[in-house]
């Protein structure tokens, strides 16, 4: 019972939500809820908790499994009636990663941060109106946050040299 | 001019780079494309500071995090490692002891201040009012004597503020010199007051208008979004560490101009200077930091995944930290403010502005390309 | 026209005023900086500077070399003259490298490594920025 008291504004939200998608959701504490969906239902989603307050995007954030063959995308959004975090979880495809902007809903926020992840971890966001490179220029090897990019042996071929002695702790060391 | 000289609108614009030089805006350009004296569009070029954080956080365990963590941006370190001391706190699950969180906000709140100032010197310069710029930088060392003193570097801390609680324990006689210096900032404070003349006046009102729907729908947060109208901090809204305990106001303006962002940098100083003075009067004794934990000590962060938001000097501040079961984080994104106020938010106001306030706009959104590019 | 001249000349000579009275204080007032190097701000204890090293007290346990997040310190053997009395591994310091951190004095069991107050470390010799490890004079 004080269980339920004490998470009375996080538990409407859920109710709000669960009534009209299928969705997986838990309270992590006080102001945090994550909510797994899957990834054809992220626009329509994403559209109904925009109407119901939660108009900040904090962020958008992508995570290599590379285990289990995934990204994993988070987007966190913050509203400013409820003072609640809602963060929403899908998978999708690590060789071949596509997926639906959320541009259409939270305009130049969302389209800043999709440039980004396009540039450092290579995903593909359909009706983005521009993914040109944001901080690198002339790249042209994978996308660098990958975990399969080895960045020792990339900077030790374009630009280590092999005769200075200052630079022997970084040959062997473990990463 | 011949008048019947053909030309189109588009062959009589000229480009102009707003360039990344550092008595300028810093490491960061703006292409600005203008027809005589009026902006027609802006676009920014960011990418001259990245150093890619977040990989570099992956092959590095907690506490030497901690000492990377104070060079996302070089203004307020002290900030940025207590954002990242909270991600791994919470992760842990374990309690960090009171003396060590009314440390942790006295110290937050002086760079709080200091930051600030470093903002009015720079708007100051930029606008031509170089009066102002020397006496706020020469106002800022009181403070950073302060730094020197308790975590024994002027800038960067090294981390000082690490997972588990702080890594010193104040020293004997320190309250009363933090007592000291604010009072010195007061004098400050007071003299900024009276330099409101009429050459600033001038140059900063009315000029980089930014409305409240557009503000959200852009994702200004912090300072910017209070001088637009709406009343909102972390600190209230999501506390974190003490703040829920302590009693301070939130200054907002209504017309969100240039002159605005200028007013709530003064009121803002004046409520940190109330902050501490509460924190330093109710500050208990006990240990600084978690008694189990030194610097040798081996942390496995557990399996799990965490975001955490504070509200820093020029917005908010949040990292997302995933852990894995081993002894490096997994993945730990950082979300800057300044990347949302230097590319939507100043694209947005320098269209159709003058040439001479494109200074005046972009110092008054406190840029910090550090923060940006990471 | 003549209201507005009016307002604006007592805004400017009230303002005239205070800038008067402000540059009158400020001026018998000591200035904000000093005349480096001719004098200085003594440096406080508990500053981050030199590496101080004391051979006598270090077992080469070599955590210092493990903990430092930029890879500085690394265990060599000591210089040949002193190769007889410490034969174990002793941290060889980059300066060039280190960020001052001080992880590797808190670290120490024995505190072996203590950082002082020299600042002073630039130098036209390329051999001065790396540190071996020698016993003191």
């Amino acid at each position: 019972m004080n269980k339920y008291l004490e998470y009375q504004k996080e538990n409407r939200i859920i109710r709000k939500i669960s009534s009209k998608f299928k969705v997986e959701v838990s309270i992590q504490r006080k102001r945090r809820v994550w909510v797994a969906v899957s990834k054809k239902d992220l626009v329509e989603i994403s559209n109904f908790i925009k109407g119901i307050g939660f108009k900040h995007l904090s962020a958008i954030s992508v995570t290599d499994l590379i285990k289990e063959k995934n990204y994993e995308l988070t987007y966190h959004v913050w509203s400013y009636q409820d003072n609640t975090l809602l963060t929403i979880k899908t998978r999708i495809n690590r060789d071949k990663p596509t997926i639906d902007s959320v541009v259409s809903i939270w305009e130049d926020n969302a389209q800043i941060h999709e440039r980004e992840l396009h540039e450092l971890f290579g995903v593909e966001f359909k009706n983005n109106p521009n993914l040109t490179p944001l901080f690198l220029e002339d790249w042209n090897n994978t996308p660098p946050f990958r975990k399969d990019f080895n960045w020792r042996d990339y900077v030790r071929d374009e630009f280590y040299n092999k005769e200075n002695k200052r630079e022997e702790p970084y040959w062997d060391a473990p990463l | 001019m011949n008048p019947n000289y053909n030309t189109t609108e588009r062959e009589l614009e000229y480009s102009l780079p707003f360039g990344p030089a550092h008595p300028g805006p810093g490491n960061f350009a703006v292409k600005l494309r203008l027809d005589g004296e009026k902006v027609v569009s802006a676009k920014a070029d960011p990418g001259y500071l990245h150093r890619g954080f977040e990989k570099l956080m992956e092959y590095r365990t907690p506490i030497q995090n901690a000492v990377l963590s104070d060079r996302i941006c070089v203004f307020e370190p002290l900030n940025w490692n207590l954002v990242h001391a909270q991600a791994v706190d919470e992760l842990m699950d374990w309690n960090v002891p009171e003396r060590a969180k009314y440390i942790r906000v006295v110290m937050v709140e002086l760079s709080r201040i200091q930051s600030h100032i470093i903002w009015y010197g720079s708007m100051s310069k930029a606008i031509g009012f170089d009066t102002g710029f020397k006496l706020a930088f020469g106002y800022r060392d009181y403070i950073l004597d302060l730094f020197e003193n308790i975590t024994g570097g002027r800038v960067y801390p090294a981390g000082y503020i690490c997972p588990g609680g702080v890594r010193k324990d104040l020293g004997k006689n320190m309250p009363e010199k933090i007592r000291k210096t604010l009072n010195k900032i007061n004098d400050m404070l007071s003299k900024f007051e009276k330099f409101d003349n009429l050459s600033i006046l001038v140059r900063t009102k009315g000029v980089g208008i930014l409305p409240l729907k557009k503000a959200i729908q852009l994702g200004a947060t912090g300072p910017v979004l209070r001088a637009s109208g709406l009343k909102t901090d972390i600190r209230k809204d999501d506390p974190y560490e003490i703040y829920s305990k302590l009693d301070f106001d939130i200054p907002t303006e209504k017309l969100g101009d240039s002159y605005s962002r200028l007013l709530i940098l003064r009121r803002e100083v004046r409520e940190s200077i109330k902050i501490i003075n509460q924190a330093l009067n109710n500050m208990p004794k006990g240990n600084v930091i978690i008694p189990s934990l030194n610097s040798g000590t081996h942390i496995n962060l557990p399996k799990g995944e965490v975001y955490v938001r504070n509200e820093c000097s020029r917005g908010e501040g949040a990292m997302y930290m995933v852990g894995d079961g081993t002894e490096k984080p997994y993945r730990c994104k950082i979300r800057g403010p300044s990347l949302l106020h230097q590319i939507p938010v100043l694209e947005y106001l320098l269209k159709g502005s003058q040439i001479a306030d494109v200074p005046a706009i972009y110092w008054s959104l406190n840029p910090c390309p550090a923060d940006m590019d990471r | 026209m003549i209201i507005n001249n009016v307002k604006g000349s007592k805004k400017m000579s009230s303002q005239i005023l205070k800038t008067i009275v402000e540059l009158l204080k400020n001026l018998f007032q000591k200035p904000m900086t000093v005349k480096f190097p001719h004098e200085s701000i003594p440096i406080p204890g508990g500053y981050r500077g030199e590496h101080g090293f004391d051979i006598d007290k270090c077992r080469s346990c070599g955590l210092c070399a493990n903990i430092c997040p930029n890879k500085a310190i690394k265990m060599v053997k000591a210089p040949e003259e002193y190769g007889e009395k410490y034969p174990r591994l002793y941290p060889q310091i980059d300066l060039g490298k280190c960020c001052f951190c001080g992880l590797c004095q808190d670290v120490c069991p024995t505190k072996a490594i203590k950082l002082t107050k020299n600042v002073f470390l630039s130098t036209f010799d390329s051999k001065e920025v790396i540190k071996n490890p020698v016993p003191k004079k």
